[in-house]
């Protein structure tokens, strides 16, 4: 412990965004301990940054990446078992609307609302046995992001980013960028609970379009850069006076250093946003409108060595289609579908996806019986919340290509084969990015924490062999 | 291996060295304390250790018999197991195994054989030891230092032995900014430096020191110490949508800020917080409010986490223990059983927040407390309207639904946790709470219901094959049937409004002979489909009797025929069931307004939420306390195996830790076991609380504790580093009343308080943790002691204390204390958490410390700053000073509490002419001559010397 912090220490004095310089930590081993730091991998990870797509409210399996022509079999018919309970009372069999198609080498089959992306299924795994514990949005996020459901936890990009660091200091380590809004459960789905709070992610709006002011007190609005300059330089001389006086300080020294960073920052961090300085062959192959422009996003920032990506598809829970999922889950598609193909090839074009974990998921699924609207009846052609069964996918990062693992039941209310849970899917990102979930730990109020408490296996049959 | 890290080892090697020097008594012994016992905490104890289910081998390392029966011969290294464990290289038998991760080092095996070799002595873990006698300790120090403060001679005890020195005193413009932003969080002005350099009179300091603690400010930076400790926050937390906010979280911060003020002693102050409502205080007393320490924490949907978080800011708040670890299984490390987390449980659960928190203040404006009274009268009459209208529709259909429960009960469905409950939007739905009911309501019956009888006795056959359920069945009907034919079941009894009831209930007999289930579940639907006839023939004959009263109806004697519904016994047999008190349908309001559905619960919240907002935000809402009342009849408490409120083990009373001294198996009385709590805490012997006080005090003055791990005084936290001097001070504060004043006047006064904060290579070679403080630690200001400062250097510091939150983010700032600043535990700002601030989800004893430039982007361009320095800049222009140079001056006074040096008064006047060239801002705009002003003032409220003190 005592070596390991201060070689951390090394490595983060006077950090950036991403890292934390401990400033008192040469007078201080127990906050060295407490604040822990890069947590060495435990084994060498297969990937370093992860874009976790969150397509927020509620995928339904059986309209995107799990066919059941069953429910086309049964359309309008109960299904042969009583419906699982979900939050609101659903009735008959209610078939997908939309058209299944096997793609590439693999012979993945996916929706036709998703047409650019389903070309890209040779590079993913899709698992069609996801399950959570409650039909609630906010406790599935809550799950999904932290793998608790009720009690304040560090989220799996705050726990990534406390262990990894940060590849460039000018930029926060852990971004969740949204459109628009919040999702459902607000910061909780990025906080840092009792990590410190440097490895919070930091939330950007992106519907603004200037990339300027996306980061708090990034630019000053109203100096000109002369005077700014000017001013800058006055100040570190007043520090350089002041540090004079007061050799050896690391707290006083990491500090001007932190000016120096922030300084550079205000254009660096910028540019980092600034989808504007792409060709515009990229810009075009991501495509319109704010949830592709922030995948383009997302790629710029892991280029640029951003450890943990989080795109929200928007405001609320946008994938929540309780009625006419026909159209509302087609257009929630295509808002993002050539973003997220042109993300899978981009990165690929660029070597990057090797190193790169995509993950796409929402909290939970839909049912496949169709709701029951406040008249009892079946009109609205909507889907209920499922936390029984759902599907993701991933991409890159040592995952496997063109593989399907574990299924739901013949009408894909249920995973019932090779089940897979949060605590499964987080060892499993754990073990790709190289840390064993049952050794990564932070003391907090006596305990040993983990991402996974007590549960969480690694479903190895995904990882490239 | 890097250089450094070679520098690191060598460092690391000469630490230890000075652990011996200062650790080890004269006859060099091995001290169990402080080098053994870590080392079992950490590598050992997780499986031998007090957790009895997880225990290996059946052994446990950690009580001295256990031990030495098979793996430590006392004397011996060679002949236990424990040094052949931990030194074998087999991967088989070699301790701890490869797999926990955990390895010994050499010099700790060294350590564990000497221990072995002197004799495996143990002792009992020193949190858990009384607390010294300060005189004895006081007489057992070195009489070489016997003229300085108390507080020296133990520190400097420990410097002596191990060749070290304090560092150089400050001088006094450095003492007085150091103990007024360490009392008040705030600079002092310069009139208040310039007085303290002059008054060199004996007494000055003891002058200075109770000077800033009389002052207002000084409740309000101890205060906000506090309220990290109590995870303060103004809102509910755990919101799925934006956030709830309390309304009167405020009335605890003030509370704590007035009783800081007030020096109100600790003990007292402690037993506030956890039994206000206990101590006999009047009606409408302020202090009332203290028990928010409880009440303001996380609002969990999950009751047990609540009560969770209660224990844990109580026991780790307070004694440094993490009691919560015991919530599933025993504690692994220290001596803390399951049954002692129930304990406590049973001491906290019987108290809930009652619907009506009481005021505790006037309103002042007449006219607004009674549109105020008004309106919450009004509000309050639509919400118990709707909740009992709801209940009416809700208890209507559940005794439509008796089928749909039996159904569950025969499926053998256990007891439901309804702590975890989750609300759909169908009305179809198995209620958790209504299943229970019914449970609880069948259980208590007999065979011999006229109802049920013939329910549980079906029941009890258990799960048979069909064909012998028939046989039974038949038999058992044949039965009853007979039994009913031997008394006689003329029709003409069932409306007699004086008629018996019979020995067992016509429709249920006959529906179940009629019908002929073959299964559990079938008699749920015969019982089922009586239950909801009856119902349905009962509203019906309601109907039709109160008809008869309107304008128009014919009016029949009572005990008419047509009457016969109303008052027969058989039908009264069944609605008994449906409508007595306690039956599963006796709901109160504000459980049903939960339990219909979706939609109804969030149209109450709504109602609720209106009322919750006129206590908000109306002008005539008084402060109110968030006070908890205690059941005097609670329920008993069983240990929750696993942690699963489900699976109950045996009954605990509650009663304090069996691993602190006194008698266990005194119990809390019930109905004031909270009381009992709070004088436990503060009990004589009770080594804990006074300890973790101090050193909560040491921390917040040194920027770290004579015990590093406040709030884990634990075998896995760290040993205090001056135990005598813990002890000293705990014992002397108990003796000076508790008076948290006292205690900062002695750490003031000392000379350790008053070194300088300068590095000193050859010291940091010697003690590289400044473990025996050599020097004063650097610290920075934290955010709120910052914000405050610039809004003090600006001269805008607005000092109204209390009341309602402030919003810390709105530009133009409000330039009031921060403390007074809201607190969002569910939108945590940016800027709090870019600064470190307290965690509100849980209790904090101790700030996270980081360096990130988000902070420093905040210092350069944020509109608070920036509008700090335009302040300054106009205020040192009002003065009309002679000249730049004596401006100059001036703000650098205001800003940093010094005069700048000739040299630094012409770098400030060069930066502003060159700054000022540049005439234009971004926008275009020409700028003014007082723009270079702006600039030098933003610099210097910037700068490293504002943020950091010597």
């Amino acid at each position: 412990m005592f070596n390991q912090s201060r070689r951390h220490w090394m490595q983060t004095c006077g950090m950036g965004f991403g890292g934390l310089a401990l400033a008192n930590m040469l007078q201080d081993p127990a906050k060295a301990e407490g604040s822990g730091g890069a947590m060495q991998t435990h084994f060498p990870g297969r990937a370093k940054h992860i874009i976790h797509v969150f397509l927020n409210g509620g995928v339904s399996q059986v309209d995107t990446f799990d066919p059941k022509p069953e429910l086309t079999r049964l359309a309008g018919q109960m299904l042969p078992f009583e419906n699982l309970q979900t939050e609101r009372k659903t009735g008959v069999a209610l078939p997908s609307p939309f058209k299944f198609e096997k793609h590439g080498q693999s012979g993945i089959e996916v929706s036709d609302i998703f047409p650019h992306l389903s070309k890209c299924v040779d590079e993913m795994t899709v698992i069609r046995s996801m399950h959570a514990e409650l039909p609630s949005h906010e406790m599935s996020l809550m799950l999904m992001n932290t793998g608790d459901q009720r009690l304040v936890r560090p989220s799996l990009g705050s726990w990534l980013t406390w262990g990894m660091g940060s590849i460039n200091e000018n930029l926060p380590a852990f971004i969740a960028l949204c459109p628009g809004g919040m999702p459902v459960g607000g910061a909780g789905n990025w906080r840092s609970a009792f990590l410190p709070g440097a490895y919070q992610g930091t939330r950007i709006d992106t519907s603004n379009a200037d990339p300027t002011r996306l980061i708090d007190f990034l630019q000053n609005k109203r100096l000109s850069n002369a005077e700014q300059s000017k001013q800058f330089a006055f100040l570190q001389q007043l520090n350089a006076q002041h540090q004079a006086d007061r050799p050896g300080e690391a707290a006083i020294e990491s500090r001007i250093k932190s000016f120096e960073l922030a300084f550079r920052m205000q254009t660096e961090a910028s540019d980092a946003f600034d989808i504007s300085q792409e060709p515009e062959h990229i810009q075009k192959m991501y495509g319109e409108g704010p949830q592709n422009r922030q995948l383009l996003m997302a790629r710029r920032l892991v280029e640029r060595g951003v450890r943990f990506v989080q795109t929200w598809h928007g405001d609320m829970q946008p994938w929540d289609s309780h009625s006419n999922i026909k159209d509302e889950h087609r257009r929630v598609a295509s808002q993002c579908d050539s973003g997220l193909a042109a993300l899978i090839t981009d990165l690929k074009q660029r070597g990057l996806l090797d190193e790169t974990l995509i993950l796409c998921t929402g909290e939970f699924g839909r049912t496949p019986s169709v709701e029951m609207g406040q008249d009892g009846s079946g009109a609205s052609q909507g889907r209920d919340h499922n936390h029984w069964g759902f599907s993701l996918w991933m991409a890159g990062g040592g995952i496997r290509k063109g593989m399907v693992y574990g299924a739901t039941d013949d009408f894909g209310f249920k995973a019932v084969e090779n089940p897979v849970s949060s605590h499964d899917l987080h060892a499993t990102i754990l073990h790709l990015m190289g840390y064993d979930h049952q050794r990564m730990t932070y003391r907090y109020a006596g305990r040993d924490f983990r991402l996974t408490d007590v549960h969480g296996e690694v479903v190895h049959p995904i990882i490239e062999g | 291996m890097s250089r450094f890290s070679a520098y690191l080892q060598a460092r690391a090697a000469l630490c230890l060295l000075l652990w011996f020097v200062v650790s080890v008594n004269a006859s060099a012994q091995v001290d169990f304390n402080r080098q053994v016992r870590p080392i079992l905490a950490e590598h050992c104890l997780q499986c031998h250790g007090p957790d009895g289910e997880k225990r290996s081998a059946d052994l446990r390392l950690d009580v001295e018999a256990d031990a030495k029966k098979s793996s430590i011969v006392a004397g011996s290294p060679d002949d236990s197991e424990l040094m052949h464990r931990i030194s074998s290289t087999d991967p088989d038998t070699v301790m701890p195994p490869k797999e926990t991760g955990k390895i010994l080092t050499e010099p700790q095996k060294e350590i564990l054989k000497q221990w072995i070799q002197e004799g495996a002595k143990y002792s009992s873990h020193w949190a858990f030891l009384p607390i010294a006698n300060s005189d004895d300790l006081l007489k057992s120090l070195p009489s070489s230092n016997a003229d300085s403060a108390s507080v020296d001679r133990f520190l400097m005890q420990k410097l002596e032995q191990a060749s070290l020195t304090y560092s150089k005193p400050v001088s006094r413009a450095q003492f007085i900014r150091r103990a007024t932003f360490d009392l008040t969080g705030l600079p002092p002005t310069w009139a208040e430096v310039e007085a303290f350099e002059n008054d060199t009179a004996a007494g000055s300091e003891e002058r200075l020191i109770d000077r800033l603690l009389a002052s207002p400010r000084y409740g309000e930076r101890w205060g906000r110490h506090w309220l990290d400790i109590a995870r303060y926050a103004d809102t509910h937390g755990g919101a799925a949508i934006g956030f709830t906010s309390f309304p009167f979280s405020y009335t605890y911060r003030d509370y704590v800020i007035n009783a800081f003020n007030n020096d109100l002693p600790i003990d007292r102050f402690v037993k506030e917080q956890i039994a206000a409502d206990q101590l006999g205080l009047p009606d409408g007393d302020p202090a009332l409010a203290a028990l928010g320490f409880l009440t303001v924490g996380m609002q969990f949907r999950n009751y047990h986490d609540t009560i969770d978080d209660q224990i844990d800011v109580v026991t780790r708040g307070l004694m440094g223990l993490t009691v919560t670890c015991a919530r599933c299984h025993d504690h692994k490390f220290d001596p803390i059983p399951t049954a002692d987390y129930y304990a406590l449980y049973a001491a906290i659960a019987p108290s809930k927040s009652p619907p009506e928190l009481p005021a505790i203040g006037a309103v002042t404006d007449e006219q607004a407390r009674q549109q105020y009274e008004r309106e919450l009268a009004d509000l309050k009459s639509k919400v118990q309207q709707f909740a009992r209208e709801q209940n009416e529709v809700l208890r209507n259909r559940l005794r439509m639904q008796v089928g749909l429960y039996l159904a569950e009960i025969a499926k053998g469905i256990g007891e439901q946790d309804l702590s975890t409950q989750f609300l759909s939007y169908r009305t179809d739905d198995i209620r958790p709470l209504v299943f229970n009911r019914w449970r609880t309501w069948l259980a208590g019956m007999s065979k011999e219901d006229p109802v049920f009888g013939p329910w549980l006795e079906m029941q009890s056959w258990g799960s048979i094959p069909e064909a012998e359920f028939q046989t039974r069945r038949d038999e058992y009907l044949g039965r009853l049937s007979a039994e009913l034919d031997a008394i006689g079941r003329t029709p003409d009894k069932l409306h007699a409004l004086r008629g018996e009831p019979l020995k067992w209930n016509l429709f249920v007999v006959d529906a179940l002979i009629e019908q002929k289930p073959n299964s559990l579940s079938a008699v749920a639907a015969v019982y089922g489909k009586v239950f909801a006839d009856q119902q349905r023939t009962w509203l019906q004959a309601l109907l039709e009797s109160s008809s008869e009263a309107a304008a128009g109806g014919t009016v029949l004697p009572d005990d008419h025929p047509q009457h016969q519904v109303i008052n027969s016994p058989s039908h009264r047999q069944i609605r008994h069931h449906l409508y007595a008190d306690g039956s599963p349908f006796d709901l109160s309001d504000e459980d049903a307004i939960r339990l219909t559905n979706r939609t109804i619960a969030d149209l109450a919240s709504g109602k609720k939420g209106a009322i919750h907002q006129l206590n908000l935000a109306s002008p005539g809402s008084p402060p109110r306390a968030m006070i908890v009342t205690e059941d005097p009849l609670p329920k008993p408490t069983h240990i929750f195996l696993r942690g699963n409120p489900l699976a109950r083990g045996e009954v605990v009373e509650a009663r304090f830790l069996t691993a602190l001294p006194g008698d266990h198996s005194k119990t809390y009385e019930s109905g004031q076991r909270r009381l009992g709590l709070a004088q436990s805490l503060v009990a004589e012997n009770n080594p804990l609380t006074a300890r973790v006080l101090v050193n909560w005090a040491w921390q917040n003055h040194f920027g770290m504790g004579l015990v590093r791990t406040p709030d884990d005084f634990g075998t896995r936290g760290q040993a205090p580093t001056h135990p005598e001097l813990l002890d000293y001070l705990a014992d002397q504060l108990r003796k000076n009343g508790w008076s948290l004043k006292w205690l900062h006047r002695q750490i003031m006064l000392s000379q350790a308080y008053h070194q300088g904060a300068v590095e000193n290579e050859q010291s940091r070679q010697l003690d590289p943790e400044n473990l025996l403080l050599w020097r004063m630690p650097r610290r920075r200001l934290e955010f709120e002691a910052m914000r405050d400062a610039m809004l003090a250097a600006s001269e805008e510091l607005d000092v109204t204390m209390g009341g309602r939150p402030i919003d810390l983010n709105s530009s133009p700032a409000v330039p009031r204390r921060s403390v007074y600043g809201f607190v969002n535990r569910d939108v945590i700002a940016n800027l709090m958490s870019t600064f470190d601030t307290a965690n509100p989800n849980a209790c904090t004893a101790r700030r996270q410390e980081t360096t990130v430039p988000q902070q420093t982007l905040f210092a350069l361009n944020s509109d608070f700053i920036q509008d700090r320095a335009a302040r300054l800049a106009v205020s040192t222009k009002e003065m009309n000073l002679a000249s730049d140079a004596e401006r100059i001056k001036v703000m650098v006074r205001k800003a940093l509490g010094r005069n700048p040096n000739d040299s630094e008064i012409a770098q400030a006047g060069t930066f502003m002419t060159e700054a000022t060239a540049y005439t234009t801002t971004p926008e275009g705009v020409a700028t003014d001559p007082e723009r270079g002003w702006v600039l030098l003032a933003h610099a210097l409220l910037a700068s490293n010397e504002f943020t950091f003190l010597d």
